[in-house]
């Protein structure tokens, strides 16, 4: 599975650190390393709510306080 | 440096410069659709077919400067076509030229082995959709009247990512590309690039961000013998940066980890590969995964200080600069934790110091923070020498044996090699670009050049050993793992 987190100024802004590190150490935690492959992107312009954060493609929007539940939903629910 | 590319370059960092100045001056919105007109008034074109062509390449440039994909869809690469710019050069690569004289001989014709060569009027043709490219009938041709037209992108490329569409644009095969940016210069209409983050971090600067730089290894001398580690410091901070560290510290980091790794594998009989260059790392990743046991999972010098730095402050933004593009694609890698929160090329930090009025000056070469053996790390050769050093220092009477690869065809060799189970050595140290670092895509002066000078500066160091370093610095506590 290909997740990739914006990392632009704008998202860097909004927490996109903060979310990266989350989901680094829920990915560790879960011992998905094997499954989940964790990328930056540059900004696709789509700055409107929270952090870009796409999952094999498909687009969400990210808030730092959200990341752990977007990850048990739709990382691991997809697994 | 003497090259084909000064007036691209010219064109290049102009754009760069322009983006850097109305970022900094919070006008990027407003002027940004402006630059094309400004640098192109016309109403004669320059270097292009018309004005409006030139334009638009300027408006691609813009987009990479700002980290978008130059046209269309979003695509995950660093490394880009700029399609405007891409002047459709002849895909047919063996072409009869006009020294042919149709000579009784036909060595040509007699030495094709696909029955693509026909007399036509004047000369000899070879109808391309026959010709299988063997280079046969060059050889054989006693005028040298057959050329070899590749496309000088393809022919540099190491990993054979680069195709064209059916208009005869140049794609780049994102599966294969290991984003070492060799095509970038090697292109004589400056039709590839690559996305930079200049933008995102003028703007983290300004937002008030605690920004610090990570100067690499292979700077030292690229500038000439008077601009010293102290001088990218000083200037660094005139641009916004909170500080600066030179990555030869990291080069110390990885030389003592890596050190570790390879004792324990020297002694188990198992061979290893560095782990540093980062498109080493994809090539391995991408054209031989089954090699992925044999890398060494110690992370690069880059990600070390970042580590090192994120240690002392976790809020830290951290940002490498050097002659590098696959560092980019190393720091967009999230699967290591800790890295390089951004990369910026030589060009790209000198347009954002330029467009704050800030330049590079001679400054005493007082600062150091990392041992020779670091410094050297961007040299080819340079890891096994600190590699060897760090046995040295532990007391481990280890001589292996190390393929020094320097360019994309001789590490492709030793890797398959390797995957053959024919590599004749313990241990090969990957470095993508010819002569190491030093010489990356992004150089200010090719190896040669730049030599006299770093030769100089790295010489006015004192000679503190590696282990001794980290210690002094404060940083033998850094976690140098993959995961």
């Amino acid at each position: 599975m290909k997740v990739t987190i914006c990392i632009g100024s704008a998202c860097h802004l909004k927490g996109s650190r903060e979310i990266i590190k989350e989901i680094q150490d829920l990915v560790a935690k879960n011992g998905l390393g094997d499954k989940v492959d964790l990328n930056g992107a540059f900004c696709s312009g789509n700055c409107v709510n929270g952090v870009c954060v796409t999952v094999d493609g498909e687009l969400f929007s990210v808030q730092p306080e959200t990341a752990k539940d977007f990850f048990e939903k739709e990382i691991m629910g997809r697994l | 440096m003497v090259t084909n590319d000064a007036t691209i370059l010219h064109i290049k960092h102009q754009v760069l410069y322009e983006v850097a100045k109305m970022t900094w001056e919070g006008k990027l919105e407003e002027e940004r659709d402006e630059l094309p007109y400004k640098m192109i008034p016309g109403p004669q074109a320059q270097f292009r077919c018309c004005i409006y062509k030139e334009r638009e390449i300027i408006k691609q440039r813009v987009r990479l400067a700002e980290g978008q994909c130059p046209v269309g869809k979003d695509s995950v690469n660093v490394v880009q076509v700029i399609n405007a710019a891409c002047e459709e050069c002849p895909i047919a690569s063996y072409t009869v030229t006009d020294n042919c004289r149709k000579c009784m001989g036909k060595a040509c014709q007699n030495s094709c082995n696909f029955g693509a060569i026909t007399m036509g009027d004047t000369r000899a043709y070879i109808d391309p959709g026959k010709c299988r490219e063997c280079g046969k009938c060059a050889q054989a041709c006693p005028y040298s009247a057959i050329a070899h037209l590749e496309r000088p992108c393809k022919k540099v490329c190491p990993v054979d990512a680069i195709t064209y569409d059916e208009y005869g644009i140049c794609k780049i095969d994102e599966k294969k590309c290991i984003q070492c940016g060799a095509c970038i210069h090697s292109c004589p209409f400056g039709a590839i690039g690559t996305k930079t983050f200049m933008v995102d971090l003028i703007r983290l600067i300004l937002a008030g961000k605690k920004v610090v730089a990570m100067v690499a290894p292979a700077t030292e001398g690229q500038f000439g013998p008077d601009i010293t580690m102290a001088s990218w410091k000083t200037a660094l901070k005139k641009t916004g940066f909170a500080d600066m560290v030179e990555v030869g510290l990291g080069g110390d980091l990885t030389a003592a980890a890596e050190a570790e790794e390879w004792a324990e594998a020297y002694k188990a009989g198992k061979k290893m590969t560095t782990s540093c260059c980062p498109a080493f790392v994809n090539m391995i990743k991408q054209h031989y995964p089954s090699l992925l046991e044999n890398m060494s999972t110690t992370v690069s010098p880059m990600c070390g200080v970042s580590r090192w730095l994120k240690q002392q402050d976790p809020e830290t933004i951290t940002v490498f600069i050097g002659p590098c593009i696959a560092k980019k694609s190393e720091s967009l890698d999230l699967n290591i934790t800790g890295n390089a929160d951004y990369v910026l090329t030589y060009g790209e930090i000198r347009a954002m110091m330029k467009a704050k009025g800030v330049e590079l000056e001679p400054e005493e070469n007082s600062y150091q923070e990392s041992s020779v053996f670091g410094k050297r790390f961007g040299n080819g050769g340079g890891v096994t020498s600190a590699v060897v050093q760090c046995f040295k220092e532990m007391g481990e009477d280890i001589n292996p044996e190390v393929m020094k690869c320097s360019g994309g065809a001789e590490c492709k060799k030793a890797l398959l090699l390797l995957k053959a189970g024919k590599l004749p050595a313990d241990f090969i140290e990957g470095m993508v670009c010819v002569g190491g670092c030093v010489g990356g895509p992004s150089k200010h002066k090719t190896e040669l050049e730049a030599k006299k000078a770093r030769d100089t500066l790295i010489g006015q160091a004192d000679s503190r050993n590696v282990h001794e370093n980290l210690k002094k610095v404060g940083a033998d506590q850094v976690p140098m793992h993959r995961h």
